[in-house]
């Protein structure tokens, strides 16, 4: 008797207070909108010409900010990168060596097996020189950040300059759509022909976003492609051999099964 | 009826022998493909930055002394010979009495195949690594009189002139390898890297 | 397959092995005794698709330790290392990430598959004498999976894995009188760190082949006293029995391989749809993810814990849903064992999964308002459900008749 009580108003109170769930979600949720990438999907791959020009943009503009810690140079003929341009980038990064035999820091050129860079000795030295925030580290972020590439790129894209006409206006803070709260420390990374694609794609903001978009995804999830084509063989195998188990298990069962 | 037809299972087994053998040969194939990614786990780790050349700077190295650079995870004793450790080198005794005098097994690059075993007579080069079970063998220097340099191998009691090749009747095989090496300026060595025009693939020496 | 005495009782007509197998089995009598168990055993001819999750989960503890195994070659058990490691693991270790997604694949649905064998007993009435100790090894082994896999989910030290270390040894530590002192043990040091990290990993190895020897026991005692069968009476004559080869065999090869299906689906294309994608950034002890819950697998157990306002109140209510469960073959007294003879238990039961998943979804959520409610609702049917319903039946319900025999259900008497 108690429980049908309690179930009923369980129910009554299920009821009252659905329209008051959909009230309460007034500042609309941030759902950034579709794109279509090459890499949805359970057959999704990655597009190995975007995701090199993605590298270049991060390379010039996030890593000035941005760390990529679990990466190593190596890493990167996972998007097309021949032995030699890896061992040049790498040259060309000077990475901290140990403290040579008077106690003084160094640095080295960079190795192919060398993590990528940081651009801060720490996450503390990162926020003071930010502002207070250590910018988040990119190894991951296509993952962590919910609806991962859509996000990413509205948000690359977001950014109005100058702001509408209602928003609050905090001296040091940008306008982005695509934030909570509207409001971000980083300024707009991207500008139209701030870099030059070598294969002679324009180099908008929109393409820009898109291509180091790939590339976070990539370096998120960089077996993505592998996994995908291996996942497909091993279904087609399973499937085959699923086909045989079945008509052996019907064989034997019918001499139980027929009588 | 059971027992009924665990008979029929005598009289045809043809078919089912055969659906039964395909099937397991199937799951089998499987199972030996799941060990792909195992075996790939325990490839070695090669790292491609052990390869790059390490430069050593000498210009602290007195004449008579040794030092221990790092190369390819290996101790590389680098050796500044005095004029008369040279001399020594070419006594008829002492070559009398070493296992291979001429380096005539692979154990160098070519521009250390030679009576001092390395590409300027000043500098010796060795991976001091013993041949015989791998011990890092001991440097003693010349005191004059009778105590010529040598290296001697704590492990065994093997003996290695100061050109690093092995003296007779001891344990260790072959003379101690010469890594590829090239003095870039008169006060810097680097290791790893051959003379322009010469090339030495270290991997190819000769181990038991 | 060149043996057709199949007839007789299971080993006595295996002809003796010759050659090799034979000086071995007359030395050692391996071969004969694994014939025995796993080819002229004899298995209720009646058993369904339910009865492949024993195989199946054998199979998957076997992956289990030997991607395991070759993880932990490559792990670093420390504060500073172990998210690293991890990381290295999948991107650089060749081969490293096929290894590492088996892992965490096998391991939700390991965790899934013993859910399902677990209904299944409470289905047929498994627990039901003479299976009370088959029983209590599964629940023992049920215990101690959970333990491994929260120890295990620690290890790649992310943001979640911090947090579900930092909740889980905060709730521990309101045990009263002994709370502090297990707390303390459990962190080994003021902080989550190294010691922590160490313990569990060591725990989380350890603990897998402990599994594996109680899996022995459990396997033991399903061959001592029989499989059970959906109808729950026991087979009286060779007619309502099958030998385990060719019959059981090829019916969990075929179960394996479904299985194996929706395994490679999720490793290979919804590797995310299990996994939580804050595990992904390293744990910070100064930032507390937005939405910290546990693993699916342990929601039922978060959402009891979270519907009792007191701390150790949630904790003995969360620990009571397991422990009640040692204590089946005692409460429920009635002598049908299957469901299917057992109207109000059958209802009962149906029940006992809504409540079992709504408690999940009460886990997902805060403990407020609505969902509140929802969880305290759903954990009193829980204890309700064996409490008193299950002892009540045994007395009121007006089962259904059983059938003569395992073959004559079958139609074929």
């Amino acid at each position: 008797m108690m429980k049908t009580t309690r179930l009923l108003a369980l129910a009554a109170a299920a009821f009252l207070s659905a329209p008051l769930t959909t009230l309460a979600a007034v500042p609309e949720p941030l759902v950034p909108p579709h794109q279509k990438w090459d890499f949805d999907g359970p057959f999704g791959q990655f597009d190995q010409k975007a995701l090199q020009r993605g590298f270049m943009v991060y390379d010039r503009i996030c890593s000035t900010c941005h760390g990529m810690k679990a990466l190593t140079y190596n890493d990167l003929s996972g998007i097309g990168m021949s032995e030699q341009a890896i061992l040049d980038l790498a040259h060309s990064k000077m990475i901290a060596g140990p403290p040579d035999v008077s106690g003084q820091p160094t640095s080295r050129p960079g190795r192919p097996d060398d993590h990528f860079r940081s651009p801060f000795p720490s996450d503390e030295a990162a926020a003071a020189m930010m502002g207070g925030v250590a910018p988040p580290d990119q190894s991951r972020l296509a993952v962590i950040q919910p609806h991962g590439a859509d996000w990413l790129y509205a948000f690359l894209t977001g950014y109005k300059m100058p702001p509408p006409a209602d928003a609050p206006v905090v001296p040091g803070k940008f306008y982005n759509d695509w934030v909570d709260g509207h409001l971000i420390g980083m300024p707009p990374p991207l500008m139209n022909g701030m870099i030059q694609y070598p294969d002679g794609t324009p180099a908008t903001v929109e393409q820009q976003a898109r291509d180091v978009t790939s590339f976070l995804v990539w370096a998120a999830d960089p077996h993505r492609t592998a996994r995908h084509r291996t996942g497909l063989w091993v279904v087609l195998y399973l499937i085959g051999l699923l086909v045989l188990a079945i008509a052996w298990k019907k064989k034997t069962w019918k001499r139980v099964k027929s009588q | 009826m059971t027992d009924h037809s665990d008979t029929t299972e005598s009289t045809e087994p043809g078919r089912r022998d055969f659906l039964g053998m395909v099937t397991t040969a199937g799951v089998a194939a499987g199972a030996c493909a799941c060990a792909v990614p195992f075996v790939q786990s325990l490839a070695p780790q090669d790292s491609a930055s052990a390869h790059l050349p390490v430069d050593v700077d000498i210009s602290k190295l007195a004449p008579g002394q040794q030092m221990t650079a790092v190369w390819q995870g290996k101790p590389v004793f680098i050796l500044r010979r005095t004029p008369e450790d040279l001399k020594q080198l070419q006594d008829a005794a002492l070559v009398a009495d070493l296992r291979d005098p001429d380096s005539s097994v692979l154990q160098q690059p070519s521009y250390a195949k030679n009576w001092h075993r390395s590409f300027v007579p000043e500098y010796g080069v060795y991976v001091g690594v013993c041949t015989h079970l791998g011990c890092v063998p001991v440097y003693e220097a010349t005191t004059g009189g009778d105590n010529k340099g040598r290296y001697n191998c704590p492990c065994h009691g093997s003996k290695f002139d100061l050109a690093g090749r092995v003296r007779k009747g001891v344990p260790a095989p072959y003379n101690l390898p010469v890594p590829p090496h090239v003095l870039v300026s008169p006060t810097q060595l680097r290791l790893g890297e051959s003379p322009k025009g010469e090339s030495f693939d270290f991997s190819s020496i000769v181990q038991i | 397959m060149k043996t057709p005495e199949n007839t007789g009782d299971h080993s006595a007509n295996t002809p003796p092995a010759t050659g090799l197998a034979g000086w071995i089995d007359q030395r050692l009598p391996v071969i004969s005794a694994f014939r025995a168990e796993y080819v002229d055993f004899r298995l209720p001819r009646n058993l369904n698709w339910l009865w492949n999750f024993g195989a199946i989960l054998t199979v998957v503890l076997v992956l289990m330790l030997a991607t395991g195994i070759f993880l932990a070659m490559n792990y670093t058990a420390t504060d500073a290392g172990a998210f690293l490691s991890v990381e290295a693991i999948d991107r650089q270790l060749s081969g490293g990430w096929l290894l590492r997604a088996m892992h965490m694949t096998g391991a939700n649905l390991f965790l899934a598959a013993l859910y399902i064998h677990l209904f299944r007993g409470l289905y047929y009435g498994s627990y039901k004498a003479p299976r009370e100790i088959l029983w209590l090894t599964g629940l023992i082994l049920l215990v101690m999976v959970m333990a491994t896999a929260f120890a295990g989910y620690m290890l790649p030290w992310g943001q979640m894995s911090y947090w579900g270390a930092d909740v889980i040894t905060k709730a521990v530590g309101a045990v009263p009188v002994i709370g502090g002192a297990l707390e303390h043990i459990m962190t080994g040091s003021d902080h989550l760190g190294d010691v922590f990290l160490h313990r569990f990993f060591v725990l989380h190895f350890l603990m897998a082949f402990l599994v594996v020897a109680v899996v022995g026991l459990h396997v033991t005692a399903v061959h001592i006293s029989g499989s059970n069968n959906p109808l729950g009476i026991e087979p009286k004559t060779k007619k309502d029995t099958l030998t385990f080869h060719p019959y059981y065999t090829t019916k969990d090869l075929v179960g394996l391989i479904i299985f194996a299906l929706i395994f490679t689906a999720l490793m290979f294309f919804w590797p995310n749809l299990l996994a939580e994608p804050a595990n992904y950034a390293p744990a910070d002890p100064m930032h507390t993810p937005a939405d910290i819950e546990p693993e699916w697998y342990f929601l039922p157990f978060y959402g009891l814990l979270q519907s009792v306002p007191s701390k150790f109140g949630g904790l003995l209510a969360a620990a009571g849903s397991i422990v009640v469960l040692f204590f089946l073959p005692w409460l429920d007294r009635s002598p049908i064992r299957s469901a299917r003879f057992r109207p109000l238990c059958r209802v009962g039961l149906l029940g006992l999964v809504v409540a079992f998943v709504l408690l999940a979804v009460a886990g997902k959520h805060h403990a407020e308002g609505v969902w509140m409610i929802v969880a305290r609702l759903a954990g009193l049917y829980y204890f309700g459900y064996f409490l008193v319903l299950l002892p009540l039946a045994a007395r009121m319900e007006k089962t259904r008749p059983l059938p003569s025999s395992i073959a004559a259900a079958e139609g074929d008497a």
